[in-house]
């Protein structure tokens, strides 16, 4: 059986799997559309940003979730910068509370994650609405963000299962 | 309270300011960024032009390459659905087609009527051969509905060019990159088009709802629309040419805002065509030909207004004419109306001059039987000097 080293390509895969979730995420949003589920739609990147940064925030670089804003605005057709920023406050919201935190609660990080998501999401509208006329369906993003709020804590269990059985293997080193 | 409010400043601190292991870039520093690029992007500064178009450029063959997987399960989930339905749809078909081929027959004559009329006004309108494109991606973002094309300026693809999927309007190319394009989707919130409802030829706007259905908006006030009118483009402003169908009518209420149910599927897109409209270069015959009617009715008009202004002449002399013998009339009238009244006073006073001699002689008295003063019998015998005896 292959063990996690730090040299084995494995290991390298393994330990940037959130990273390619997340690129492969901004160029292929996982909507599910396909499946014609009226209203049903969430927001991956931004369960995937609040919990690497909350709790790998040496994961997924900076750098890296500025570049997948720069392409998921490309992709769905915001103005350039728009996205990039929304990720980095959202990085921003949860270094907050990893600095704040003692006691690590999952129940705790999922309010602050609804909080954090209405604060930026209001914030981008009022951007996108004020400065770029764009026109929202205010109706459809809150049922997006309300999925995105409950998929929260199915997405984050998955999450501490990798992140367990990657720190298995890094124990057997 | 001052101890709160340090720790809140130290964590926020921490977290925008503090730059961790292994993060080569500050997280505020980012941020700023961001926003630097959202207002040179707002004023088209060139250089972020250049990183958008290279952006989308890469972004979009990526994204579709990446997204072959999930077009594999969607391709998959939609066969066995349509197997399922394999009878049904077979039955409904088989429906159809009977119907179309009868109706086929009556409009192959109503286009060719159609097409010979617009012809005679100079309206018609003959679409180019059109650029076949493939959906790279069909992201159905709540900001917007629209699609990523494989075909840019490199295929001679233009801003505002139409896109259509089985003769049905889908939406128009809102962006032209070197490979690729963006098509806004009719069902999206910033999509309007101006269209026309049959029957009663109601003219109309359709807006996207950022869902799959759209919204007809601006109708006259109370107008009534029947269930399963059909939705067309109107051709007002010259972006699309008229009567390309859109969809029908769903619900209609008298709310100015009646539902529409797009024709194209918008959600299973895969290959579109691109195409533009242009008027039809006319022969030299048809040219002459129009040339001459043209010359016909401007003739037809002229003639018409130089009856209508002689026409306006002589109404008017008759009128003048009529006015002066009128006008005689009255002169005459009053001329001999003046000569009796001057017959009348000459008489009046040859009657006077008379009557002082002549009244014994037919004055009614006693003894004779004449006539009575002021009778008009009286008047004549005084002016015939009395009573003439009747010669045998």
């Amino acid at each position: 059986m292959s063990k996690f080293t730090k040299t084995n390509f494995l290991h390298v895969f393994a330990r940037n799997v959130p990273l390619i979730l997340l690129f492969i995420s901004v160029l292929n949003e996982f909507d599910f559309n396909y499946l014609e589920i009226k209203y049903f739609s969430f927001n991956f990147p931004f369960i995937l940003i609040f919990y690497s940064s909350l709790k790998k925030s040496n994961y997924i670089g900076y750098g890296y979730i500025f570049l997948a804003g720069l392409i998921n605005d490309a992709v769905v057709g915001l103005p350039i910068g728009i996205s990039s920023l929304t990720y980095l406050l959202i990085c921003g919201f949860a270094a907050y509370l990893r600095n704040i935190t003692l006691r690590p609660s999952l129940f705790k990080d999922w309010l602050f994650f609804l909080f954090t998501i209405l604060v930026v999401n209001s914030l981008i509208y009022i951007i996108l609405v004020l400065f770029f006329s764009v026109n929202i369906n205010y109706y459809s993003s809150m049922i997006n963000l309300a999925f995105t709020f409950f998929l929260y804590l199915f997405f984050a269990q998955i999450f501490k299962f990798y992140n367990d059985l990657l720190s298995q293997g890094r124990y057997y080193d | 309270m001052e101890t709160n409010r340090d720790d809140f400043i130290i964590a926020v601190r921490s977290a925008f300011l503090k730059k961790n292991y292994k993060q080569r870039f500050s997280l505020i520093g980012l941020i700023f960024f961001s926003l630097l690029l959202l207002v040179l992007g707002k004023l088209n500064f060139t250089p972020v032009d250049y990183l958008r178009i290279s952006l989308k450029e890469i972004s979009y063959k990526s994204a579709f390459i990446v997204s072959v997987p999930e077009n594999y399960i969607k391709n998959v989930a939609r066969k066995i659905g349509s197997h399922f339905n394999l009878y049904e749809n077979y039955l409904n078909i088989k429906s159809e087609i009977e119907k179309i081929k009868s109706e086929k027959i009556l409009n192959e004559f109503i286009v060719a009527e159609n097409i010979r009329l617009k012809k005679a006004i100079d309206d018609h309108y003959i679409k180019s051969e059109g650029v076949i494109g493939k959906v790279l991606i069909d992201k159905q973002s709540p900001f917007l509905k629209s699609i990523i094309i494989n075909q840019g300026s490199k295929n001679k693809i233009k801003l505002g060019m139409a896109v259509v999927n089985n003769n049905y309007l889908v939406g128009k190319v809102v962006e032209v990159n070197y490979l690729t394009s963006r098509v806004l989707l009719l069902s999206d919130l910033n999509s309007k088009i101006p269209v026309i409802l049959e029957p009663g030829s109601i003219r109309a706007i359709l807006s996207g709802t950022g869902k799959n259905n759209g919204r007809v908006q601006y109708l006259k006030d109370k107008t009534k629309v029947s269930k399963n009118s059909v939705v067309y483009t109107s051709g007002s402003g010259g972006i699309f040419k008229a009567g390309i169908p859109i969809g029908k009518i769903k619900d209609p209420n008298l709310n100015n805002e009646i539902e529409v149910e797009f024709l194209a599927e918008f959600s299973q897109l895969d290959i579109v065509s691109i195409i533009s409209f242009t008027k039809e270069a006319q022969t030299k015959a048809e040219s002459e030909a129009r040339t001459k009617i043209e010359r016909e009715a401007q003739i037809k008009t002229e003639t018409k207004a130089q009856i209508k202004a002689e026409t306006k002449a002589q109404i008017k002399a008759e009128r003048e004419v009529q006015i002066k013998a009128e006008r005689e009339v009255q002169i005459k009238a009053e001329r001999e109306a003046q000569i009796k009244i001057s017959e009348n006073v000459k008489n009046e006073a040859l009657f006077k001059k008379l009557s002082k001699k002549y009244t014994i002689k037919c004055k009614k008295t006693f003894f004779n039987n004449l006539y009575v003063v002021g009778t008009p019998k009286f008047k004549a015998c005084i002016m015939n000097k009395g009573i003439k005896k009747k010669k045998n």
